[in-house]
């Protein structure tokens, strides 16, 4: 088969399998974790047992050594079965790139291994309920006492919270120091002094539970990420990863959506012809497919600069925004395809339209990639 | 003992099969491409025959063009130790594969060849019979269950009355069938250790196999498209119609 630029046959082999995995696994369900809210979080050791959980790690802490593009080939298989369940991996992988590269070895060492096996969940708690875009703005306190930091604060919709083994939490050390003063925490989900809400009622991946929590609890000192003041660094360097996690995620939804849409316009007569031979559909179905090939050109560029080692935080916001907006355009456009049976419940177009409607807004809105893309060129 | 186990790269079977315009055979340009769904199941037999220490080595073999290669990756990668490609661009024919493992086995002295009973692309379900004969070894054909006692194969086969039984005395071929077993998901820490399994590359020449076809095959069409069915409103009406339109009674 040919394949998408700089795609190995290493990267489909992997990817082949996960596909496997997902969609004799994770489709047949995606429909019920969406109704009744099912946590997703449940796939996590089967998903880890194939070595997902761990992917995104060197192999010295379980990974496997794949490559930017396997990672990206990988979720997106994830995504076209069930965008829950790629959302729960995407949190996972947020708060072990936090290990990995704002942690030395020990810590390294004490986490990363149970986090590859699926015996630890990991979140990542950055966002509070006054900073979201702006996550310099956050107010939550670590002060150190002795041998320990008091950590003290409110985080807001951290996924995979209440089901996880630990939580990366992102706090002010100093709160004079802007940027600089923010510092890293990698803290035990049982920590006495942290309370996770009762799930927030979500528009889509209803599958991927996102909590408030607060905390109120003593951190050992070693359980700091890196030097204090690292933390805001740590965190961009982590952002520049996930979010193209998110594109893929955006680029699985999307592939979904349009093969649904091109079965439907081939099958579904109106006035005695298939919708597929009105130019009308036609010309919703090439825009459909230019605009996932574009996204998934600039992702595999991204994936392609992430591998070489170079700096890619702008092109990580491009593939970010480039292939959610298109997520949106497509599982919109795809559900038009199938008229009113799209927007019933019977078929899967109304919850991809939902899924997908969170991919422009977390880990950096639309806006936010925008000024991260300009950033790279203006200052 | 050791095992063989032969892997035909084939169309996935998710894909919609199409023909060539000129009817000279499968559309294959941008097909996505996978193992035999039951050959995937005598390399799992195979697996779990080493995994139980009955096997001593897997060795898978597959035979075809370069790309093949792949196939044997996923061979390895399910658990094979090594594996063998006979590399050919010619087309080949049963008869041909036949040969060919036949030479293999020669080489490789296995105490047991296992094979899927049919590959999904041309379903000929002839390559292990045909290979049984040219050995002089003993078969056992669609195999639903394999196992060894004191030295004898017993192979549990699905036959249109029901199970059959029989005893091979090794060495023996086995075809899989699809109940045998349920192929494992691949471990992707297998795949990235599968590149390290060796994998050795001949050619029919190296085995001394003529490969020439000794069939022609004439035309490749597509089924004639079914009729579109109706939905009948009670009993009656269905026995109605099987009456006096379909004319079944
Ligand atoms: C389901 C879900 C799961 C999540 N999971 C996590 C998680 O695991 N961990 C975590 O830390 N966070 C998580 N988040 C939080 C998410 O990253 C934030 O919601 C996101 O960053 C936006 O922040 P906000 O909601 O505070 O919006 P705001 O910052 O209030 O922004 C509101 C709007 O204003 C726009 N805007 C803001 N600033 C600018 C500007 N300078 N110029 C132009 N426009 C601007 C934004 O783009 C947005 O459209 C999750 C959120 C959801 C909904």
């Amino acid at each position: 088969m040919s394949e998408r630029l700089g795609i190995t046959e290493d990267d489909r082999a992997i990817a082949d399998a996960v596909a496997r995995f997902a969609q004799n696994e994770l489709a047949p369900q995606a429909h019920i974790v969406d109704r009744d809210e099912i946590r997703t979080t449940r796939y996590a050791s089967q998903l880890a047992e194939l070595g997902v959980m761990g992917m995104n790690l060197p192999e010295r802490w379980g990974g496997i050594g794949a490559s930017p593009a396997a990672l990206i080939l990988s979720i997106a298989e994830i995504a076209k079965a069930c965008g829950s369940t790629a959302s729960m991996i995407g949190a996972h992988y947020l708060a072990t790139d936090s290990i990995l590269i704002g942690g030395d070895d020990m810590i390294r060492d004490r986490y990363l291994p149970d986090a590859a096996s699926g015996a630890k969940l990991g979140a990542f708690a950055l966002t509070e309920p006054g900073a979201g875009s702006n996550p310099a703005g956050m107010i939550t306190r670590a002060e150190r006492e002795g041998e320990h930091y008091r950590l003290r604060g409110v985080k807001q919709f951290i996924s995979n919270a209440d089901d996880a083994g630990f939580i990366v939490v992102y706090a002010k050390t100093d709160p004079n120091a802007g940027t600089r003063g923010i510092s890293a925490f990698v803290v035990d989900r049982h920590t006495p002094g942290i309370t996770v809400s009762a799930p927030e009622k979500l528009m889509g991946i209803r599958g991927a539970p996102a909590h408030e929590v607060t905390f109120d609890c003593l951190v050992p000192v070693a359980n700091r990420l890196g030097e204090e003041g690292a933390g805001f660094y740590t965190a961009m360097k982590v952002l520049d990863n996930s979010r193209l996690d998110v594109a893929a995620t955006s680029l699985g939804l999307s592939e979904a959506a349009l093969a649904a849409a091109v079965a439907w316009a081939k099958e579904r007569k109106v006035g005695g012809e298939p919708l597929a031979n009105k130019q009308g559909i036609q010309w919703m179905l090439a825009d459909m497919k230019l605009r996932l090939e574009a996204a998934w050109l600039i992702t595999l560029q991204a994936a392609a600069k992430r591998g070489a080692g170079e700096k890619f935080s702008d092109y990580s916001a491009m593939a970010k925004l480039c292939a959610s907006e298109a997520a949106g355009f497509i599982t919109d456009t795809a559900l038009q395809v199938h008229g009113g049976y799209g927007f019933t419940r019977e078929l899967p177009l109304e919850r991809l339209v939902r899924d997908a409607r969170i991919l422009r807004i977390y880990e950096g809105a639309s806006e936010i990639q925008r000024t991260v893309i300009a950033r790279a060129m203006v200052a | 003992m050791k095992v063989m186990v032969a892997v035909k790269r084939v169309v996935d079977f998710n894909v919609k099969v199409r023909c060539k315009a000129d009817g000279s055979g499968v559309e294959l340009a941008n097909v996505k491409m996978a193992m035999n769904p039951f050959d995937e199941i005598a390399v799992e037999e195979a697996v779990r025959l080493k995994e139980a220490g009955i096997a001593s080595e897997v060795v898978a073999v597959s035979l075809g063009a370069k790309p093949c290669e792949e196939t044997l990756r996923t061979a390895l990668a399910m658990g094979a130790d090594r594996a063998i490609l006979v590399e050919s661009d010619s087309e080949l024919q049963p008869l041909a594969v036949a040969k060919l493992l036949m030479a293999v086995v020669e080489r490789e002295a296995p105490q047991l060849v296992l094979l899927g009973k049919q590959a999904i692309d041309d379903d000929a379900n002839q390559t292990g019979q045909m290979l049984a004969a040219l050995l002089g070894w003993p078969q056992g054909t669609f195999a639903s269950r394999v196992e060894l006692s004191e030295g004898q194969l017993k192979v549990t086969r699905e036959i249109d009355g029901g199970l059959e039984t029989l005893a091979l005395a090794l060495p023996a071929i086995v075809t899989a069938d699809l109940r045998l077993n349920e192929p494992r998901y691949v471990k992707l820490p297998s795949i990235m250790a599968a590149k390290k399994k060796p994998l050795a590359v001949i050619t029919p020449q190296d085995l001394g196999v003529d490969v020439a076809p000794r069939l022609k095959q004439l035309k490749v069409a597509e089924p004639a498209p079914r009729r579109a069915g109706g939905q009948v409103g009670s009993v009656a009406e269905l026995v109605s119609k099987l009456k006096n339109e379909a004319k079944v009674f």
